[in-house]
């Protein structure tokens, strides 16, 4: 397993049926994902694995043992600060305890698409639930951080 | 407008410009941490067993299975509790359930292991005898000559009536007379931190340290004080970072629950909620059966209008009667007219408890009102924006049931015809002649008032303290409480320009019962008017300190801190009392509280476009505007932000939020079964501010955030009776109310 680009310890197989949340804040203090339902549903936990944005609740340690996993803390590194930099420049943000997980689904849609539509945007915000803001300036933040990527040419 | 304009040699004004929140970089790291991120040396983790029954007598409790779990640390009964009382009135609930348990979800035990599966696993070896009884479904059963009596008060949790005159003899001859009743349903927050934190106990002191997310820290901290017999001085509530609230933060006993397991267990324990938990036992916005008698002139004029409310408060008070005062107050809508009377009861049931939820008792009866007036438009053949100008209230007119005296700065005349120059309503026929396939479109107007603050006669106050160190570096203590809003960002903007400081000097605190003095509730949109002008009046004393000193804070702050500091003047204490309306009408002088009318409001127009499937009955809301009247908006992107947010709430209780109860037990029990609004179900919105200033306030700022959730249901019913001829009184509009309507409406 490596976390936000570095091999972290293997898990121990009696950690295997533990769920990748538990794993990520407890093991590793890695407390940017969040728990918000427990079930997939609210898109707190939302972490990047392979790739592909996954809610880290319902994923047990043992079914990621040779994946690559990216979390809020890795966005940086990954490349995302313009990301980071346009949700806040937007006051897109609000209690915050939401973004994480939105940030792993945004950064997960920009690492595949350089110019991503509304429509893509919202079809990969769809799973996260924010309470505070009207997601509206998700939209705005996403094609900003694109511009930058692009314009940056790192996309 | 009294925002400050650029003065030569000073920094340009900082009220007005969008601030982006301080803690934003901190958010989208990933490196703040939340209340129930937080981790102690030696935490232990905790979990609150909770009843899967509504009504029922406890017979015994035993914990000694759970006790002698290996890992385990402490288990709370109410037994263990040294004063088991939530609040001073029997109605205020037990900490822990009691004889009697009258809530699925209530907490009955608490236990402390040294993981959170050791926990849980006592919780079940935890013996409950219970007698099963008789469930009070509903506010129909509540009132029962035979139902059982939840509290020895009886079933009635409140009653709060008023009248200005005889409403029927005021309607009598009217062009149009409306006698209709609507439904709102219980509401869930649904925040997306659930409930929880760290407490951590301090033996040798007998003090507890608590880091929980609250609306209100002092009040908090008062209920633990109760609870474990100690000094309120001996609890300390740090209540953020904390992920949103709006209202659920008010009357959530998780402090109190924290605080008893860390002095049972003799250390930190981290307890956090499941959604689950929440969604049974947490508080929700309160279920209202409205019920509107109402009188029309030919030419729309308002005659006369009398509202009955009943609300189910579930079986415990909470805010219960508080939130019927405000539906009270706001039964009139915005409206001015000569006779109005309003009679609304609040019932015990064992329903879900209800509480705290922006709008506070506003958006129900807000709903009977408007969906009257959108349907006299209808029939009198008028405008429905029209027939709304003609009625509203304008700046400092009297209050149609009250007859107090509103403020100067009120302009809901202004937000109406702004939205009516709007294209989304200028242009509504031609969008709607536009339409293709099942999708009807129609396009609803509606507006609301709220007040700000607690009320007149209350004595609401909010205070700051405020410090200047030997480097020009200045502390503000203030609050209420941020929990999502950023307010310390907005206090920052504030104090900035009061002082004339470079706001990267400036440190702004909140939260915190250990150095933040009392301030009152994040609650009834009074943290930027109140906690602002507190702010204001503490930046001022500075100003108007150095000057009598003959000190130059603006050029040489250093300096001037360091003589301060030498002189003992480096702190400033300061408060602010909002002021009570100027003329309190007919309200009787000694029950003034009892009725609470604002002085200052806030008011909203939106208007909405809806798309009616005539096939499967969906609704869905593509486009929205909203129109402000707050004064000024001192950070406006965190304005329109929370303007946005509390729309968006507004939808959700409009066409698909509904916390459904059944005989006592909750039929949606998590994020799987009900619904809140995703990013597909979001509308386009638009939101403007009209101009103006409300004198009390800091730099002509008053509140918003709750107001903005009030017109959005009428406004999407009324579009929907524009669609498809049908208006709809109850709530949330599903598809298959929607479909259920279409098809028996002869004329749809």
């Amino acid at each position: 397993m490596r976390v936000n680009g570095s091999p972290v310890p293997t898990p121990a197989p009696a950690d295997h049926g533990m769920r990748l949340l538990d794993y990520l804040r407890d093991h590793l203090a890695l407390t940017g994902a969040k728990e918000g339902c427990g079930m997939g549903e609210c898109g707190s936990c939302t972490v990047v694995i392979d790739g592909r944005a996954m809610t880290s609740c319902l994923v047990l340690v043992g079914q990621v043992l040779d994946a690559e996993i990216r979390t809020v803390e890795g966005l940086a590194a990954a490349g995302h600060g313009p990301l980071q930099e346009a949700f806040v420049a937007r006051q897109a943000i609000q209690c915050g305890y939401c973004i994480p997980g939105v940030l792993n689904s945004c950064a997960a849609l920009l690492d595949r698409e350089r110019d991503p539509s509304d429509d893509q945007i919202c079809a990969a915000l769809d799973g996260n639930l924010c309470r505070c803001t009207a997601y509206n300036r998700f939209y705005d933040a996403v094609h900003d951080a694109a511009s930058a990527r692009r314009a940056g040419g790192d996309a | 407008m009294t925002a400050p304009a650029p003065v030569a040699g000073r920094p340009a004004p900082w009220v007005g410009r969008s601030r982006p929140a301080l803690e934003g970089h901190d958010i989208v790291t990933g490196a703040i941490t939340y209340v129930t991120d937080r981790r102690e040396e030696g935490m232990l983790h905790g979990h609150v067993l909770r009843s899967a029954v509504p009504h029922a007598r406890i017979d015994a409790i035993d914990v000694s299975e759970a006790l002698a779990l290996p890992g385990v640390r402490a288990v709370v009964t109410a037994a263990d509790v040294p004063v088991n009382a939530l609040g001073p009135r029997a109605v205020d609930g037990p900490a822990l359930a009691d004889a009697v348990v009258r809530q699925v979800g209530e907490a009955i035990a608490l236990i402390a292991a040294t993981d959170a599966t050791t926990a849980q696993r006592a919780a079940d070896l935890i013996r409950l005898e219970l007698t099963p009884l008789p469930v009070v479904d509903g506010p129909a059963a509540a009132a029962a000559a035979a139902a059982p009596q939840l509290h020895a008060s009886g079933n009635v949790s409140g009653n709060i009536a008023f009248s200005s005159g005889d409403v029927e003899a005021a309607i009598a001859g009217a062009a149009l007379v409306l006698r209709r009743s609507v439904h709102t349903p219980a509401q869930e927050h649904v925040a997306i931190e659930t409930p929880g934190g760290v407490a951590s106990w301090n033996a040798e002191e007998e003090s507890v340290t608590i880091w929980c997310g609250s609306q209100n820290p002092g009040l908090h901290q008062r209920k633990v004080a109760r609870a474990l017999d100690i000094p309120a001085e001996s609890v300390r509530m740090i209540a953020n970072p904390v992920g949103g609230a709006f209202g659920s933060r008010n009357d959530d006993p998780m402090p109190v629950f924290l605080a008893l397991l860390a002095r049972a267990a003799g250390a930190p324990v981290h307890v956090h909620m499941t959604r689950e938990e929440v969604m049974a036992a947490g508080a929700k916005r309160h279920p209202f059966w409205t019920s509107i008698d109402i009188g029309f002139a030919a030419d729309g004029r308002i005659l006369g209008s009398s509202v009955r409310a009943v609300a189910d408060t579930g079986p415990i008070i909470t805010s219960g009667p508080n939130v019927m005062k405000t539906s009270a107050e706001m039964s009139t809508g915005p409206y001015g007219f000569d006779v109005a009377a309003f009679d609304g009861t609040v019932y015990y049931t064992n329903n879900a408890n209800a509480g705290a939820f922006r709008g506070y008792g506003v958006p129900q009866v807000a709903f009977a009102i408007e969906n009257a007036i959108t349907e006299a438009a209808h029939e009198l053949g008028l405008d429905p924006a029209q027939i709304r100008l003609r009625n509203v209230l304008d700046r400092g007119d009297r209050h149609s049931l009250y007859r107090h005296r509103t403020t100067t700065s009120l302009n809901v005349r202004e937000t109406l015809r702004t939205a009516v120059d709007h294209p989304l309503w200028a242009q509504r026929h031609r969008w709607q002649a536009e339409a293709t396939g099942p999708w009807r479109r129609g396009t609803g107007i509606a507006v609301a008032m709220k007040g700000v603050g607690m009320g007149s006669g209350t004595g609401d106050t909010a205070r700051a303290r405020l410090s200047i160190d030997d480097h020009g570096q200045i502390t503000i203590w203030a609050g209420p409480n941020h929990t999502g809003q950023s307010i310390q960002t907005t206090y920052g903007q504030v104090a900035a320009d009061a002082l004339g400081l470079p706001i990267d000097t400036i440190d702004v605190r909140v939260g915190d019962t250990g150095a933040v003095p009392e301030s009152g509730p994040t609650a009834a949109s009074r943290s930027t008017y109140a906690g602002g002008a507190a702010v204001r009046a503490a930046c001022d004393e500075l100003v108007e300190r150095c000057r009598g000193l003959g000190l130059p804070l603006a050029t040489d702050a250093a300096g001037v801190g360091t003589k301060l500091i030498e002189l003992g003047e480096a702190e400033v204490n300061a408060e602010f009392r909002l002021p009570d309306t100027d003329d309190i009408g007919i309200v009787p002088p000694e029950q003034l509280a009892t009725f609470a009318p604002h002085r200052v409001y806030g008011t909203c127009t939106q208007v909405v476009r809806v798309e009616v499937n005539a096939l499967t009955g969906e609704v869905r809301v593509p486009e929205l505007l909203c129109v402000l009247d707050c004064g000024t908006p001192i950070n406006p992107a965190a304005t329109i932000g929370q303007a946005e947010g509390g729309i968006l709430q507004g939808l959700g209780l409009a066409i698909m939020e509904d916390h459904r109860v059944s005989e006592g037990v909750p039929r949606t029990t998590s994020l799987e079964n009900y619904l809140v609004p995703t990013i597909a179900d979001t509308p386009r919105m638009h939101t403007l501010f009209v101009e103006g200033s409300e004198d009390s306030g800091p730099f002509g700022a008053k509140g918003m955030s709750e107001v903005v959730v009030v017109p959005t249901p009428p406004a999407i019913t009324a579009a929907i009776r524009d669609a498809v001829g049908v208006l709809p009184q109850v709530l949330p509009v599903t598809p298959e109310r929607m479909l259920a309507l279409i098809e028996e409406s002869p004329c749809a």
